[in-house]
């Protein structure tokens, strides 16, 4: 079964090289096809899911690899949908790598299914785990569109311009959605750890990680209504705080082990 | 002074309290947090430990300036709160004000009219005449939102300060008497359900102080039982020797748990001395055996190392299993050992966790109203319409944009 997950790396691939070139020569047909080789690796990377679940008998999204799936499997679904209700091919551009990228740091991640742990049995953990997903793939579809701006920008595009206005605002928005659900993450987390540890919050370092991420979002936020901060800033605001979650998903458990370092097994 | 109260109530000082808060949980997580002050000196030097020591940095979440960071922001924020309430509730009706009164500013194209307003009724807009509005209770998502802050920093840091936490271990079939007098018993213990899944399940049962209410349940981890003000947990688990002991002089028997190193004997002089049970050995070729300190699948091939003790002369023995030693009219017979569950007893106030989770709780419906509920008006006029929001504009005008696009036919755009 492998091969559907290689199969959706591909395809993710291939969609975001020609959802740029798409973009460079401004072809709306190549966006066309993009969007429908994304869609086969949703659909692809879906069985793969789906399989699996099957096989391991639960949710498949109790380690490294099975998170990282999901969360490059929420940043596909998450473009696309955003994408049929905007109708914004920024947002494909900054999904589709995403998803790629993801996807090919699970495929580096081990793989093979094991037994539930007892302390991951838990409904508050599915919708911890689950969450973080959506949240996490908000935050990259946001990086991305930040760096999709400040690209344009230095291509000679003003702030001014009403598409580089619609990145920003999209991505502010990617912000929101995001926030929410890591506020989400974080409290689900929190009612687990107290059902199954006794204490609703020890300081952890990937609790405390999740905390500089939401703190440091919350300053996005403050600083877009404060200062009315848009544009450039936001955008290098949203790059650093992409690389805040991916150092919370990621370099956390190979650098800071705590309670969550199962998640690195 | 006049200066002061308004930087203490201002955004901007909110946000130098939030960046701090930040900073000290970066020095935390990086900085092993509450080690003993040689695991410092080993990993940094002594000066540069000696320096983290002093500053508070190896236990830097329970230090005055963290919790001083922590008031700072709850006074900011109730300040801050207080001063914009009011404007909170007049954000609505001055918005319906404002858009009956502003002119139509975006044109629309022939045939639009209807095709907006079928946008507007899809996204659940409300009508007033030419009026279209939505999002009064969004004008207090931030106000929640920092209420939410307030109420989880109160009430989770009284939870965390306040607990009255103790770790017991009890035997199957023991029970164990808590100060007030509540009785915990633990009817059964297993690691692996009937399944062969790991389980780790402890079968309890509580009784209350006189003995009117009792409670009956299977824990395990994520599933504490609650008595009372106590919440039980499955915590730990270890596995104790076992010994049956007769006494063939008047018939008196009795099973005891072997935990740690004892001296069982009736007259206090001779007897056998319990040192330690392991959980395999290999047996070697001239006949003696090497003891196995650890597996990794429990206690497979049990081995009590115990002394006979006899006139003041003690001798080492190996214990197997169904084994039984005399000493005198004492019969020592071992028994396969048996797992028991390590118990977190946690007294806990429904009040407390009541408040933490409703902040929790709050924060999501505020954040929700704050992102998803924003107050908009809009006024749809032949000509074109108004569309007024402090913060929902943008969004509402690229939907409203794309929905228009939609109905006709369109190419993609970059
Ligand atoms: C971690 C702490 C905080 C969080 C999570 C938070 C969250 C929020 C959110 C979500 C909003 C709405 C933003 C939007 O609609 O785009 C907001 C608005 C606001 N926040 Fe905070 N906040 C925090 C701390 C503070 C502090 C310390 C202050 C200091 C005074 C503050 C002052 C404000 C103000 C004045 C607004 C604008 C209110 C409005 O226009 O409706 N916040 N905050």
């Amino acid at each position: 079964m492998n091969v559907l997950l290689f199969a959706a790396i591909i395809l993710y691939f291939a969609a975001s090289v020609l959802q740029f070139a798409a973009v460079a020569a401004k072809k709306a047909p190549l966006h066309r096809v993009a969007r429908i080789l994304l869609l086969a690796g949703f659909a692809v990377h879906t069985a793969f899911t789906v399989w699996r679940g099957i096989a391991a008998g639960r949710l498949p999204l109790a380690n490294q690899f099975e998170f990282a799936s999901g969360f490059a499997w929420a940043a596909a679904l998450l473009g696309f949908l955003l994408y049929l209700r905007l109708r914004q091919e920024g947002i494909l551009t900054a999904a589709m790598p995403a998803a790629f990228l993801i996807l090919s740091y699970a495929a580096f991640q081990p793989r093979e299914i094991r037994e539930l742990m007892p302390a991951l049995r838990s409904t508050w953990f599915a919708l911890h785990i689950g969450s973080a997903a959506f949240s996490y793939a908000a935050f990259a579809i946001a990086g991305g569109l930040g760096v999709s701006y400040l690209l344009r920008l230095r291509k000679g595009k003003e702030e001014s311009d009403p598409q580089l206005k619609q990145l920003d605002y999209v991505g502010y928005r990617m912000v929101c959605l995001g926030f929410l659900l890591l506020t989400v993450v974080i409290f689900s987390g929190a009612i687990w750890a107290e059902q199954a540890w006794s204490s609703w919050w020890s300081w952890d370092p990937k609790e405390t990680w999740a905390l500089i991420t939401w703190i440091f979002y919350a300053i996005y936020l403050h600083q877009r209504l404060r200062l009315r901060w848009q544009g450039r800033r936001m955008a290098v605001l949203a790059i650093v705080a992409l690389v805040l979650v991916l150092f919370t998903f990621a370099g956390v458990n190979l650098l800071l082990p705590g309670l969550h370092s199962y998640a690195s097994q | 002074m006049k200066k002061l109260f308004p930087f203490l109530r201002s955004m901007r000082f909110g946000m130098i309290l939030l960046v701090l808060v930040m900073l000290c949980s970066l020095a935390g997580s990086l900085v092993p947090q509450g080690e003993q002050a040689m695991t410092y000196v080993r990993a940094y030097g002594a000066s540069a430990a000696n320096v983290l020591i002093a500053v508070g940095i190896t236990d830097i979440f329970h230090t005055w300036y963290f919790y001083l960071l922590e008031v700072l922001l709850c006074g900011n924020l109730v300040l801050c709160s207080l001063v914009r309430f009011p404007a909170a509730r007049r954000l609505f009706p001055a918005l319906k004000e404002h858009t009956k009164s502003a002119e139509p500013e975006i044109p629309f194209e022939p045939g639009q009219t209807e095709q907006a307003e079928a946008f507007l009724r899809r996204n659940h807009f409300r009508r007033d005449g030419n009026l279209w509005f939505k999002g009064a209770a969004g004008a207090y998502g931030s106000f929640g939102v920092h209420l939410s802050i307030l109420v989880i920093l109160v009430f989770g840091s009284l939870v965390l300060m306040t607990p009255r936490i103790q770790d017991e271990t009890v035997m199957p079939e023991q029970t164990l008497t808590l100060e007030d007098g509540t009785a915990i018993t633990c009817l059964s213990f297993h690691i692996e359900d009937e399944t062969g899944k790991l389980d780790y399940a402890s079968r309890l049962r509580v009784t209350s102080p006189d003995g009117k209410s009792v409670a009956e349940q299977e824990i395990r981890v994520n599933e504490p039982l609650r008595f009372g003000g106590y919440k039980v947990y499955q915590q730990t688990y270890g596995t104790a020797g076992r010994v049956h002991i007769r006494n063939s002089a008047n018939n008196a028997e009795e099973t005891l748990y072997l935990t740690e190193p004892c001296f069982l004997s009736i007259d206090g002089k001779n007897g056998i001395f319990f040192r330690a049970l392991y959980p395999g050995y290999l047996e070697e070729e001239d006949g003696s055996y090497t003891l196995i300190t650890s597996t990794s699948m429990g206690y497979p091939d049990p081995v009590y190392d115990v002394q006979s003790v006899t006139d003041g002369s003690a001798a080492s023995v190996l214990a197997f299993p169904e084994e039984t030693i005399q000493i005198g009219d004492v019969f020592f017979t071992f028994l396969l050992p048996a797992e028991y569950p390590g118990l977190r007893i946690k007294h806990v106030s429904p009040v407390l966790y009541g408040g933490l989770y409703f902040g929790f709780g709050l924060m999501v419906v505020a954040l929700y109203l704050c992102f998803f509920l924003a107050p908009v008006c809009v006024r749809v006029e032949e000509e074109g319409f108004v569309l007024c929001s402090p913060k929902a504009r943008d969004g509402l005008l690229i939907s409203l944009q794309a929905a228009l696009q939609d109905e006709r036919p369109t190419g993609g755009q970059s």
